[in-house]
């Protein structure tokens, strides 16, 4: 069978509208996430949903379910807890990291046939072809409400990605958007697992955005096209799986990696910073 | 609060983010409608901290901030849409991807409501703010990509944008260059006398203390040390190791 005839099966053709589903909403929140300085939160939380979902395994109830609760309290535990305390990030993300992942680890022991589970694999790798229609209507409504959000509270978003404390400064009340975008990055996690698993999902979030910042000065720009790369990488990622028979997460985050160093590499920013420091010896 | 006073401090103390020890020490103070008032102090002296405690950025621990009769901490966002703020030293970095209209018409977000986009009002307003401050032509440019003083002019417009009632500034001339030096304060001055602005500048470099200046507050320590008319700061401020003399410069 050549690969693309694969997309005949039903059930590759619901792989591939997750793909650029799921892709195109880790583009997007990444871009939040890592313009917010978020990325340590996004972190930890994305290892709460794989601790969650791990949960759904070892209690035989519908993991995605309790990945979404696990992502959604670290999401809102978090938040407050960093506010309150003034803990710096990288002390939440040693701290919630690898506690998400002992608990992950607990859980995955406790499930039935532990190891050989089809299902705990699922969790930590990724499964894609395991997307029921239902998944993909949970992910087509939080596409659509994802993008409703982000247009009609897009200033806020603007000002707060700017500087937190000039937008604060200018009347907007930050504490309720950064605390959306963090539960967003949550729930579109959670989503996304069947994508990369639980062990990769984070690089789905942040090299997208990261990618994109290494070329555009124009906030708009980075705003669209950070989700198409998210989209091209995932596809990418999926069709090179296919092509050579590997696993689809590992596909996808080593092509969304190659595509971030490239843009390093290719980044007229940094070019322009090494031709300064030349200039400035 | 007597009809004047907009800005009134009573016995406030507060520390600094991230800082255990207060920044500002049980400071009263008020600043009537219309005044122009310089802040001066050496540096750490607690000058930013006063500054952001009376637009609500920084809650007090003790004592009450009252802008416009209403208390800060409670009525924070509502207030702050009326201040138009300078914060000091504020660089973007190269690379940064926000043009510098983008920039100045984020200082129009507070008075747009909640789901609503900026209308063609809003940034027309922006641009007259950039147009004031005499760089419309930096517009389109990338923030990242201005000089010190340009990015500070396009805060003063940001500022500006907003048509405030009250203008806080925290060192907005220390990066201009010298021909900004001359032409930004004129146009603080300027816009102080026209639009009633109530305006607080801080500074430790008092050479281009404004015509207007009516009134200096010196901050040491956290704690007001003078509270009065520029010629009789004059001595205290010239004694001080860490701050510029007046002497000569003011007008």
């Amino acid at each position: 069978m050549i690969w693309f005839e694969w997309f005949e099966f039903a059930i590759m053709q619901r792989a591939l509208i997750a793909c650029i589903l799921a892709g195109f909403l880790m583009g997007l929140i990444g871009v939040f996430v890592v313009r917010m300085r978020l990325s340590a939160i996004g972190y930890s939380m994305s290892h709460g949903a794989f601790a969650g979902a791990a949960l759904g395994v070892a209690t035989a109830t519908n993991p995605l379910a309790t990945g979404l609760v696990f992502a959604s309290v670290t999401a809102l535990l978090i938040g407050p807890i960093a506010d309150k305390a003034r803990l710096h990030a990288d002390t939440i993300t040693s701290i919630v990291f690898p506690l998400n992942m002992a608990l992950a680890f607990v859980f995955l022991t406790l499930a039935p046939e532990v190891g050989l589970s089809s299902q705990v694999a699922n969790v930590l790798w990724g499964s894609i072809i395991s997307m029921t229609n239902s998944d993909l209507v949970f992910l087509v409504t939080l596409f659509a409400g994802t993008l409703a959000l982000v247009y009609f509270v897009w200033k806020e978003l603007f000002a707060i990605m700017f500087n937190r404390k000039l937008a604060e400064a200018d009347g907007i009340n930050t504490k309720p958007f950064i605390y959306m975008i963090i539960f967003l990055a949550g729930v579109v996690v959670t989503f996304s697992l069947k994508l990369v698993g639980g062990l990769l999902i984070y690089a789905l979030l942040f090299n997208p955005a990261s990618t994109v910042l290494q070329f555009s000065e124009n906030m708009r720009k980075v705003i669209v096209y950070s989700p198409l790369v998210g989209m091209i990488t995932t596809v990418t990622g999926l069709l090179v799986s296919l092509f050579f028979d590997l696993p689809v997460g590992s596909c996808i985050v080593i092509v969304s990696t190659i595509v971030f160093a490239f843009a390093l590499l290719l980044s007229p920013k940094r070019r322009r910073k090494e031709v300064q420091q030349h200039e400035e010896k | 609060m007597s009809e004047d006073a907009i800005i009134k401090l009573e016995g406030v103390s507060t520390v600094y983010e991230g800082e255990s020890r207060p920044a500002v020490k049980d400071v009263s103070l008020t600043i009537k409608r219309n005044e122009l008032v310089y802040i001066v102090g050496p540096n750490a002296s607690g000058k930013t901290t006063l500054l952001e405690t009376i637009n609500g950025l920084l809650p007090p621990f003790k004592g009450k901030v009252t802008v416009f009769g209403l208390d800060i901490q409670k009525k924070g966002q509502k207030i702050r849409c009326q201040i138009g703020y300078v914060p000091q030293d504020f660089m973007v970095k190269p690379g940064e991807p926000y043009k510098a209209f983008d920039v100045v018409l984020m200082g129009r977000y507070g008075h747009i409501g909640f789901l609503q986009h900026p209308t063609e009002q809003d940034k027309q307003a922006a641009l007259d703010a950039m147009k004031l401050i005499g760089i419309e032509d930096l517009a389109d440019r990338p923030m990242g990509k201005l000089s010190g003083g340009q990015q500070q002019k396009v805060m003063l417009a940001r500022a500006l944008a907003k048509k405030p009632k009250i203008l806080l500034l925290d060192e907005p001339f220390s990066n201009l260059d010298p021909d900004s030096r001359g032409q930004i304060p004129v146009l603080v001055t300027k816009l102080h006398r026209e639009q009633d602005l109530t305006t607080l500048i801080v500074t430790h470099d008092i050479h281009h203390m404004l015509d207007s200046c009516s009134r200096v507050i010196v901050v040491s320590d956290g704690r007001v040390t003078f509270d009065g008319t520029p010629e009789n700061a004059l001595p205290l401020v010239e004694n001080h190791p860490h701050t510029t003399s007046l002497e000569g410069h003011h007008h």
